[in-house]
């Protein structure tokens, strides 16, 4: 009787096959990523504009962040706003794809000289994120009834596909230089879309259906929310505008404003959300993310001093912030979503036809909550001692920051394998 | 059949249907809103912490299940419901206290 019921996660999920392929990329990445860290620290220091440094930065945006999101999206549109995803095939596709572009573009940043263009990896990419905006847009159509994750994630597709063009526009410039402006000035266009138009805005959405699934928060308003996502994007879209012209510090100013006040509305809004919880004690996945969003506060407020002097100055600010960024706020916060999220997709695929019949696990029992606890701490000491060590410049604590934070995605990677196994 | 179910007996088969992501039993959480018997037909109304939650069919389908399993011969209908709306004060006590409130 209930079998046949028309319920959303049954009706409107893709595939497990489909979406488990991505997360174990993700897994994959993650590893891969922490383990070039380790084995790079004396190439990583001084100006950003390095092969080893580019390179690490794209397995970090593409075959982590970005691989765990287009995952996850897959996941959690159709659950999010009770729509069927329009194509398995294309998210099939896509990761194939997606996948090439990315091996290629990380091996070609690392071996700068090679033969191989930068233009091919940067079009496959392209033309995987070109596909994923199409399956998730035509998705979204027939959306019956529209909510603010909706409006975060169709504002993150179009920076999604911004940052991909202005990456092939790069990679182009890369082989055959054509951009009139500058290429480092360009690039920071790439990296303010990325980080803050594509990565943050998806966390910002995602985070406003599930932080309160899990906390089980009730009685609040996002009016606030409506606010961020409409300030950020006026202001990223100034941003992009205003660099393509000289001397436009007085806009340049304006729209980052914009940016950082859409910034503190969010962070306000999900502290309201906080604050709404029933759930006091916090699990692990949790403690991953409040963390993940406290150090979204200090990036917002980096983002906002950035716009007062020349950072690039400051000798290894920019690595500081790309640290803090990508290892402080989006891992922690992919990682502390994904404790939560693996568990079920595996719990769902194995155990779903099997309640009433045997007995099931609960989620937090499918992996080893006592080591994900090593993790947390070990990736929080991890990045304060990398800091540490960049601010100042010395070497062996950075190989000592990267260590720990190396064992610390070990530790994930097995506690993921104990999930799939389970 | 009949005389043998009671609203007790199916809250206490219901207890054994725990949110596997909460780890509470969905009676203590306040979920089962109307259990209605008649003769060997028993309905049961119930609602979710959260609408669209992923594991809404897993949950209906378990309670559904365990009745059926719990109690030969029996027809077990459950209704998901969104009206009124789930709130914390549903909750039992015990259930409360697990959760750190």
């Amino acid at each position: 009787m209930m079998d046949g019921l028309n319920s959303v996660a049954s009706a409107y999920s893709p595939p497990f096959r489909i979406v488990a392929k991505y997360f174990v990329a993700t897994i994959i990445s993650f590893v891969v990523l922490n383990l070039m860290l380790v084995l790079n620290y004396l190439d990583i220091s001084g100006h950003h504009f390095q092969p080893k440094i580019l390179s690490i930065t794209h397995i970090a945006t593409l075959g982590f962040i970005t691989m765990i999101i287009f995952g996850a999206m897959f996941q959690l549109v159709p659950v999010v706003l009770e729509v069927k995803l329009f194509s398995i095939i294309l998210a099939e596709i896509q990761f194939w794809i997606f996948s090439a572009g990315v091996v290629l573009l990380v091996y070609k940043f690392w071996n700068f000289g090679s033969g191989l263009s930068f233009t091919l990896p940067a079009i496959l990419l392209n033309i995987a994120m070109l596909i994923f905006s199409i399956n998730i847009i035509a998705s979204m159509v027939k959306v019956k009834s529209w909510n603010i994750t909706g409006t975060y994630l169709a504002s993150s597709i179009f920076w999604l596909l911004t940052t991909a063009v202005a990456g092939l526009l790069l990679s182009i410039n890369l082989d055959t230089p054509f951009i009139k402006i500058s290429h480092l000035q360009y690039l920071k266009l790439h990296v303010i879309t990325a980080f803050i138009g594509w990565v943050t805005m998806v966390v910002m959405g995602v985070s406003f259906k599930l932080i309160p699934m899990f906390i089980l928060s009730h009685d609040y308003k996002l009016n606030l929310a409506k606010w961020a996502v409409i300030l950020i994007n006026i202001g990223l879209l100034g941003v992009n505008w205003i660099m393509h012209y000289p001397d436009t510090e007085f806009y340049n100013t304006f729209f980052g404003s914009l940016i950082f006040i859409g910034m503190l509305l969010y962070l306000v809004q999900i502290t309201i959300v906080f604050k709404k919880r029933i759930r006091k004690k916090p699990d692990i996945g949790l403690k991953f993310t409040s963390v993940a969003l406290i150090i979204l506060s200090i990036t917002a407020v980096l983002n906002f001093s950035f716009l007062f002097f020349n950072y690039e100055n400051v000798i290894n600010l920019t690595l500081v912030y790309g640290i803090i960024f990508l290892i402080g706020f989006a891992s922690m916060l992919i990682i502390g979503q994904m404790y939560k999220i693996v568990p079920f997709l595996v719990w769902y695929h194995k155990y779903s036809s099997k309640v009433g019949i045997e007995k099931v696990p609960m989620l937090k029992d499918m992996f080893n909550e006592t080591l994900a606890e090593y993790q947390f701490y070990m990736m929080i000491a991890g990045l304060i001692i990398s800091v540490i060590a960049l601010s100042f410049q010395i070497q062996i604590l950075l190989l000592t920051g990267f260590s720990i934070l190396f064992i610390s995605s070990i530790i994930f990677a097995l506690n993921m394998i104990k999930i799939f196994r389970s | 059949m009949t005389g043998t179910i009671t609203k007790e007996k199916i809250t206490d088969i219901l207890r054994t249907v725990i949110d596997p992501e909460i780890g509470i039993n969905i009676v203590d959480l306040g979920l089962v809103y109307d259990i209605n018997i008649i003769e060997n037909q028993v309905d049961v109304t119930m609602t979710l912490t959260t609408p669209g939650c992923p594991m809404h069919n897993s949950i209906t389908t378990w309670a559904q299940r365990v009745i059926e399993m719990t109690i030969p011969d029996v027809k077990v209908n459950v209704k998901l419901v969104w009206e009124p709306r789930w709130t914390p004060d549903k909750m039992s006590e015990d259930a409360k206290l697990q959760l750190g409130m």
